[in-house]
């Protein structure tokens, strides 16, 4: 008894001493590098860029890969360092990848709408990455809005289609995500003002609105910091997750009216009365073998959210799987590396040929 | 039971916050998602849109005042390089069509035709 007295003694001292020191280390030292996987800037126009990532094979998969970003957020979240990098993973694995990314939109981008996000920036994306690397066929890989963005596009070109069409936490049925329906309920929400007062959805009141999905999350996340001081490998996720969790981009003003108009209030994606410049996105007559991967514990796009996807995508070749963590670990940090990387790589590797 | 007593001046913090994590993520997500929170929410957005329409009205006339060009001005001026900005880009663009060696970067071409594992 006097032993374990004196050894857990011992460890408690040891790890105080650790938090002091990892506390001075951790404010004193810069904050990590992130998206630093080698690549070209192939496309910089308005908030749209194009990456095209450096092959790390000789030989590479015939069918590129490009990743769609959700607009609120960056796109290191893909790639946030080496052994972290859902990029240099699929690089490793032999495939070509491209990557679609935002900026913030300046004042000038206001008029920005749901057509261009899909139409212009995905459509040239698509195009840009057909004429980088010659092949016509492209998978497309899209994550949250990313993933909403990709659909979109795929329903509308079901016939020149994607070559194979991977998204992960994706909302369709925005009547389920309660918290963001409720706040932006038409009775008190006047989107109208909002965007014509400011031009933009500012990041600030993004951030804040998904910080309220869980109103103790952020001084949770804080507390366990201060008591993981010690933990170097903790101390160095929470550093990169938090930048990047922090670092928001303001929405274009008009693409906000539109999301918030067809999508959550009248939920037109999920009762497939959803049109861009005037022609009807299909997600039935979409062929391509489609993949939909959902986090058990997404607080942001809940199950409920994005279950009904699989059911209105007109792939014969269709699956959709729910793997442990949440909407952010679920593609990148320790989980994803074990659970979702590699089951997108089984998926598509044999279908990128 | 473990014999080795806590004495990790954490232990009860730590017990502690996640109780309290638990509570307020559940009450205040229930209380998030009643009507009247949404509108006292847009109650006080709207009242920032609102102080933020007037400044942005008395910082142009202020502008004006001293000859300065507005944030319309600035916008306009704004669009007028995004312009610029769009034709470099297709200018770029062609030159890369009919010259793509000199735009690529030197790079060892990949082959495309890998195969997935057995």
């Amino acid at each position: 008894m006097a032993t374990a007295f004196v050894d857990s003694a011992q460890s408690a001292v040891e790890r105080a001493i650790q938090r002091n020191l990892k506390g001075l280390g951790y404010l004193a030292s810069p904050a990590p590098v992130l998206g630093s996987s080698a690549k070209d800037v192939i496309v910089n126009r308005g908030p749209m860029r194009l990456y095209h990532y450096h092959p790390l094979t000789e030989e590479v998969y015939r069918v590129p890969v490009l990743l769609v970003m959700a607009t609120t957020n960056r796109g290191y979240i893909f790639d946030m360092v080496p052994g972290q990098s859902l990029v240099e993973f699929l690089l490793l694995r032999g495939y070509d990848v491209f990557m679609l990314d935002w900026e913030a939109p300046r004042a000038e981008d206001r008029g920005l709408a749901l057509k261009d996000y899909v139409e212009d920036f995905v459509g040239s994306a698509i195009t840009e990455v057909q004429r980088s690397t010659g092949e016509q066929d492209v998978s497309l890989v899209g994550y949250c809005m990313g993933g909403v963005l990709s659909m979109l596009w795929a329903g509308l070109n079901h016939a020149a289609g994607p070559k194979n069409l991977a998204v992960f936490t994706t909302p369709v049925d925005f009547q389920q995500m309660t918290l963001f329906k409720s706040w932006s309920d038409p009775r008190y929400f006047d989107v109208d003002k909002l965007v014509d007062t400011l031009g933009m959805a500012p990041a600030d009141m993004l951030l804040t609105a998904f910080d309220m999905l869980r109103p103790a999350g952020r001084a949770s996340a804080n507390f366990a910091l201060l008591d993981n001081l010690w933990n170097e490998d903790f101390v160095k996720g929470h550093r990169m997750f938090d930048r990047w969790s922090n670092d928001m981009l303001p929405l274009a003003g008009e693409y906000f009216r539109e999301t918030t108009k067809q999508l959550v209030w009248d939920n037109r994606l999920k009762e497939g009365t959803m049109k861009i410049g005037g022609r009807p996105v299909e997600l039935d007559r979409i062929s391509a073998p489609f993949l939909h991967v959902t986090a058990e514990h997404d607080h942001i796009v809940t199950t409920a959210a994005s279950a009904p996807l699989i059911e209105l995508v007109g792939s014969d070749d269709k699956e959709q799987v729910v793997l442990k963590g949440g909407h952010v670990s679920l593609i990148a940090g320790p989980n994803a590396v074990k659970r979702m990387w590699p089951k997108l790589d089984n998926w598509l590797g044999a279908k990128s040929v | 039971m473990s014999d080795k007593p806590d004495l990790d001046p954490f232990g009860f913090a730590r017990t502690w916050m996640g109780q309290w994590e638990k509570l307020v993520n559940e009450h205040g997500t229930e209380w998030l998602a009643k009507p009247e929170a949404a509108q006292a929410m847009q109650a006080m957005s709207s009242a920032a849109i609102q102080a933020k329409a007037v400044s942005n009205e008395a910082s142009g006339k202020l502008l004006a005042a001293a000859n300065l060009p507005s944030r319309a001005d600035v916008e306009a001026l704004g669009m007028r390089i995004a312009g610029v900005e769009a034709s470099l880009a297709r200018i770029e663009a062609m030159l890369r069509t009919q010259m793509p060696d000199a735009a690529a970067p030197a790079r060892p071409a990949v082959r495309r035709t890998r195969k997935p594992p057995e």
